[in-house]
């Protein structure tokens, strides 16, 4: 099983069999399910397995080996009569009480699916009904479904619930931020429902192991750590059948006590998601170095690791990759988490904390269409539509209460003999004859459910370890030349734009011949020179002062990285 | 994954500076770097070291010019927090008896000795007055300040003659404030495609990548389901279609999705063979990106800061994964090819001897020439051959003439995702795949789609004037939006931020490529609660119901409205029979 892809990630061309597909009802009724060519479960069906919804039965037989998204009808499949099937059979295997019997039963139901395999079989066990065999699927005369391929989209509007679902608004946000790339190790502690597992074992996939066409290539996993048995245990199925095995790695286990090591071995993780209930109990889990007080906790960490490494005095194996800086979001639905979150953050280390939420909205697009002109119509607003109208109606009725004034007379004309303008034939009269998907004004709202929370996002960087080691190593290798020299024009200096850098220079001249020229003043007359210097003080007050002399500063400052520049030039 | 670990010669980086401004910057080594008022240092410093981290520029030394670098430990970044954290958790250890309130909210409560246990903002001056240092004064502590800028602040602090009728609060806003002035800090990032959308949203022109925040351009990516997908030995890949008119954003963004911005390591440095020259490398069949252009070039100005300039060189940069990944074409080259002088114009191969005859600049000239030629035949001919796992669109031209074009190319399943900055043009595009239009289609198919045979024919019938589109080849038409909110987390004062940027509020087109069954589909559906249309006839008006029973009506013919053209609710056809059915019962 391990050899096979996900469908998630390669979905081919065509729907098979034993992978898992999306029956699209409509947008928010999808229902993923496998593929399967035989009833392995013996529902009773005579088609073989049958996916029943509410509009239609879709054996799978109809639903293997089409192109995805093909739009499919529903099949005439015997519903009711399944249960006293079932029961009809029990009886006969409590009859008999032969295990022969039973094995009977299962295949005839297989061999209408796939007659090449039930050849043998039938040869084997020599008795088929006949009846059974003539059950292929016929074709209903209304309801259809699509199907379509697996994305964590659908994924995630249409997996079993077990806990609050990571939404598509904010994963892709989360994976995008946290920067899992093709080739990243990230770890989610907390995988819940899976939905996040799956969008993010796309986010950084890239290859299976065993498989990579290009080896320089690294290859991305998801570690995913869930506290919950019966979720885990759900989650790992659920990984199996959609061929993510290879992608991600899924532990049982409390992070919180036990730390993100996998069988001793360290994930290497560049980004970090935790959906935890206290995340800051899992974040001393997650530093590059041992917390200083005692090592022999840290060693514990170790969870399957054996008991002699933690008697010994085991290195520190961080969780994460040594050579990247590391990227987290913690996904908490109250505020109180996150300022706990975040103060431990703070305390670890952690830079460049930011809070956000996400909102999301959808947008309900349609026509309203409004006026009284017609009836009561589907889609219509019966009020007026304008003034003309509101006034032509009122007239109307003004009529119709003289006239019952005057004569006594009650207006006959009843509901019943009013044409309905509602039904088949008046619809789709409207619909092609006049049109009415053309009428009205195109508007938009947000949809009626809205999600107004769903949690606060709490993102950081943990910063790769730099010791004054790699320090020196990096200034060997990244010599800066200290040494005062002639100003070499044609050097650069980045940072500032050209027009910063003339008006600088500019200024820089200014400035000296300035003080040249009060230089040589100074020299001619002696005796005036404190009141020129008064003068000159007098000229620059305040502000303007203050403003000049940062342009000096600049412009002295970029002499001076000129001088250091053509030093290291000369020196090359 | 290591791409963004050390700084790179050449890379090109950004600094954020005390004054949360972003400054970026292509590093050369051997240069001096200047960040304006804040000083300046070499670029030698930085390079070979990590990104994230924060640096103080140490003063310069008499007769050194350029600054060294300190590197600034998280502790010392959060050291203000910290402390102020740890004097709210015990008020005792602190001096002044300062309690801070959790909610932020500054009252003035004076304790039984007179002693203030908590300032309130009622007494303090709002005036500049109070500091009394003067402009001059601060210059000369700046040029000739040390410690980056501690000590100016330090001395602004203390010359404050109000300082002590400011609340904690205040204080810290205080010196926030001075620190973003003064404080000679900054720190260095790696300029990847979240921080180059930040930046171009909030300090460059927004407009030139559509006003699309970094949660847009997620979005936009999740549901177009793009990844990376490279084929397997028996299994085909993805590739995906884009347009583009964020000037490469977008395409850098899917391009980092799918593991093809970034080189990997050892991939960009020069091969030394001469073999470029006349044989680019095969472009890439699978995990490629197909960019449909409407100028006669891309334009893919933003790729510059991951390396990759196409304007330079052609094959534009061979060691870039993006040189065999990203397959540019023109919507001339899609839409009539034959009109396009490139692709028209066949190069005639020329013999070795010929070859050998020509002036070494005609034969370069003839190698451009055939390089380009093939190239392009390649990328048009695969291109329409089809077969995509999903189209990205951010784009000003109409989406409906867009998703006309491109549909045919898509495969079954296919996501479609279109961004835009503004609604109507989804809204209309919307409109399109309404139910009730795609029921009169089913109903009642136009005669010029009626009359075409094959699917082929079908899928790429250029619609009409009721149907601008064909409705039934899309699903899920969606239109959604999705905007982060950033908050500020402090001890006892945590809320969203003050500030945030207005523009364009950014919307999302989804839906899914599906293959229509052939023939007349009819639809099914079971309504939730059926409402009866109470109809009593009451005596004496016309208008033939009394008010409450009007409401009741009214209520229906919204639900209805939800049933037959919302369509979501139900199934097209069906939902027009059954809802007839559910009428005419109510009539009975």
């Amino acid at each position: 099983m391990t050899s096979r892809v996900s469908p998630f990630l390669y979905p081919e061309s065509l729907s098979k069999t034993e992978s898992l597909a999306i029956v699209h009802l409509k947008r928010d009724l999808q229902t993923p399910t496998i593929l399967k060519d035989r009833d392995d479960d013996n529902e009773g069906y005579s088609e073989g397995k049958v996916i029943n919804t509410r509009f239609g039965s879709f054996p799978h037989t109809t639903l293997i080996g089409l192109p995805w998204g093909s739009q499919v009808r529903a099949s005439k499949v015997d519903t009711g009569s399944r249960g006293r099937e079932k029961k009809r059979k029990r009886d006969e295997v409590t009859e008999t009480a032969g295990p022969v019997e039973k094995i009977a039963k299962v295949e005839p139901e297989q061999a209408i699916e796939t007659p090449v395999e039930a050849k043998n079989e039938v040869q084997e066990n020599g008795d088929v009904p006949l009846a059974k065999k003539e059950a292929t699927p016929s074709t209903a005369p209304t309801g259809f479904i699509h199907l379509l391929p697996p994305t964590p989209e659908n994924w995630t509007s249409s997996l079993p619930h077990r806990t609050q679902v990571v939404y598509t608004p904010d994963y892709s946000y989360v994976l995008h931020r946290i920067q899992a790339r093709p080739g990243v190790n990230l770890i989610e502690a907390g995988a819940g429902s899976g939905s996040f597992t799956h969008a993010s074992a796309r986010a950084v996939f890239s290859g299976y192991p065993g498989n990579a066409t290009n080896k320089r290539r690294k290859l991305g996993k998801v570690w995913s750590f869930e506290f919950h048995e019966q979720r885990h245990e759900k989650l790992v199925k659920e990984l199996q059948d959609h061929g993510m095995e290879g992608v991600v790695q899924i532990t049982h286990r409390d992070v919180c006590e036990n730390g993100f090591l996998v069988n001793g071995e360290s994930p290497k993780a560049n980004s970090i998601f935790l959906d935890l209930p206290a995340p800051w109990l899992a974040l001393p889990h997650l530093a590059r170095s041992p917390p200083p007080k005692t090592l022999e906790d840290v060693s514990v960490e170790a969870p399957n690791g054996d008991v002699e490494m933690q008697e010994e005095f085991a290195p520190y194996i961080s969780a994460l990759d040594p050579c990247s800086p590391v990227h987290i979001c913690t996904f908490s639905p109250c505020i109180e988490q996150v300022q706990k979150t975040i103060s431990v953050m703070r305390r670890l280390g952690w830079i460049d904390i930011e809070m956000v939420e996400v909102a999301h909205m959808r947008f309900e697009i349609r026509r309203d269409r409004i006026g009284i002109d017609n009836g009561n119509q589907h889609g219509l607003l019966a009020t007026p539509a304008n003034v003309n109208e509101a006034v032509a109606r009122l007239v109307d009725v003004e009529g119709t209460f003289k006239a019952f004034h005057a004569t006594g007379e009650k207006s006959e004309i009843k509901k019943r003999d009013k044409p309905n303008p509602n039904n088949k034939q008046k619809i789709l009269e409207g619909l092609i004859e006049r049109k009415i998907y053309k009428e009205g004004n195109l508007v938009h709202r947000v949809e009626q459910e809205l999600k107004a929370h769903t949690s606060y996002l709490v993102f950081a960087i943990l910063p790769r370890e730099w010791s004054a080691e790699d320090e020196a190593n990096a200034k060997l290798k990244w010599h800066v030349e200290k040494k005062d020299g002639e100003a070499d024009k044609g050097h650069a200096i980045i940072g500032m734009s050209k027009r910063q850098q003339r008006r600088a220079e500019k200024q820089a001249h200014k400035e000296r011949e300035a003080a040249a020229a009060a230089a040589l003043k100074a020299n001619e007359t002696t005796e005036i020179e404190g009141a020129a210097s008064e003068a000159q003080e007098e000229k620059q007050p305040g502000e303007d002062m203050a403003l000049k002399s940062e342009e000096i500063n600049s412009a002295v400052e970029i002499e001076e990285m000129k001088s250091v520049a053509a030093v290291e030039q000369t020196r090359r | 994954m290591n791409f963004h670990s050390l700084v790179q010669p050449d890379s090109w980086v950004a600094f954020r500076l005390p004054s949360d401004t972003l400054k970026v910057v292509q590093i050369a080594p051997n240069t001096v770097i200047s960040l304006g008022k804040y000083g300046s240092f070499s670029s030698n410093d930085l390079l070979g070291r990590p990104y994230n981290l924060t640096y103080e520029l140490l003063d310069a030394k008499a007769g050194q010019k350029a600054a060294g670098l300190r590197v600034v430990p998280a502790a010392e970044l959060h050291a203000d927090t910290i402390r102020e954290e740890e004097e709210a958790a015990n008020p005792k250890s602190s001096d002044d008896k300062v309690v801070l309130g959790g909610d932020g909210v500054e009252y003035e409560l004076v304790g039984e000795n007179g002693e203030v246990i908590m300032r309130s903002n009622r007494e303090t001056i709002d005036d500049a007055a109070s500091q009394t240092l003067t402009m001059a004064e601060i210059e000369i502590l700046k040029r000739e300040g040390t410690g980056a800028g501690h000590d100016l602040i330090a001395k602004l602090m203390l010359s404050h003659t109000a300082i002590d009728q400011k609340t904690a609060f205040s204080l810290a806003k205080y010196k926030l404030l001075k620190t973003k002035k003064y404080l000679r800090r900054f720190t260095v990032l790696p300029l990847d495609v979240e921080l180059l959308t930040n930046w171009y949203m909030n300090e460059r022109d927004a407009g030139k990548i559509m006003e699309m925040r970094s949660e847009m351009l997620a979005l936009t990516g999740s549901w177009a389901n793009v990844h990376f997908s490279e084929s397997l030995p028996d299994i085909e890949g993805g590739k995906w279609l884009i347009v583009d008119e964020t000037g490469g954003l977008l395409v850098a963004a899917m391009a980092e999705r799918m593991g093809i911005l970034y080189p990997l390591e050892g991939e960009m440095e020069p091969s030394t063979e001469k073999a470029h020259r006349r044989d680019e490398p095969a472009l890439a069949t699978s995990n490629t990106l197909t960019m449909i252009h409407n100028n006669a070039q891309p334009n893919l100005s933003l790729l510059k800061y991951f390396q990759y300039d196409p304007t330079i060189a052609n094959p534009p940069c061979p060691n870039h994964p993006l040189g065999t990944h990203l397959h540019p074409l023109s919507w001339l080259q899609l839409i009539s090819p034959e009109k396009d002088t490139t692709y028209s114009t066949p190069v005639e191969p020329l013999s070795e001897e010929v070859l050998g005859s020509l002036k070494p600049g005609k034969r370069g000239t003839y190698y451009r020439k055939l390089r380009r030629w093939k190239r392009t035949t390649n990328i048009v001919d695969t291109t329409l051959s089809g077969g995509f796992s999903g189209l990205v669109v951010a784009s000003q031209m109409d989406p409906t003439s867009i998703v006309r074009h491109t549909i045919p190319l898509l495969r079954g399943g296919a996501n479609v995702s279109i961004y835009s900055p503004t609604i109507e043009p989804l809204v209309q595009l919307c409109d399109h795949y309404s139910t009730a239009r795609r029921t009169a289609f089913i109903t009642a198919p136009p005669e010029s789609f009626a009359s075409l045979s094959t699917d082929e024919e079908r899928d790429n019938w250029k619609g009409d004037e009721d149907f601008p589109l064909n409705p039934t080849l899309l699903l899920n038409a969606t239109v959604q939006s999705a905007r982060v909110r950033s908050w500020q987390v402090l001890p006892g004062r945590t809320h969203p931020l003050m500030t945030a940027k207005g523009g364009a509020e950014g919307y999302l087109f989804t839906a899914v490529r599906v293959v229509p069954a052939r023939g007349r589909v009819e639809a099914r559906g079971k309504f939730g609660k059926k409402r009866k249309v109470d109809e009593v006839v009451t005596p004496g008006g016309e208008g033939g119901k009394s008010e409450p029973t009007e409401k009741k009506i009214h209520l229906s013919v919204e639900e209805e409205i939800k049933l037959t053209l919302m369509g979501e609710n139900t199934q097209a056809v069906e939902a027009v029979g059954n809802s007839s059915a559910d009428v005419e019962m109510s009539l009975s």
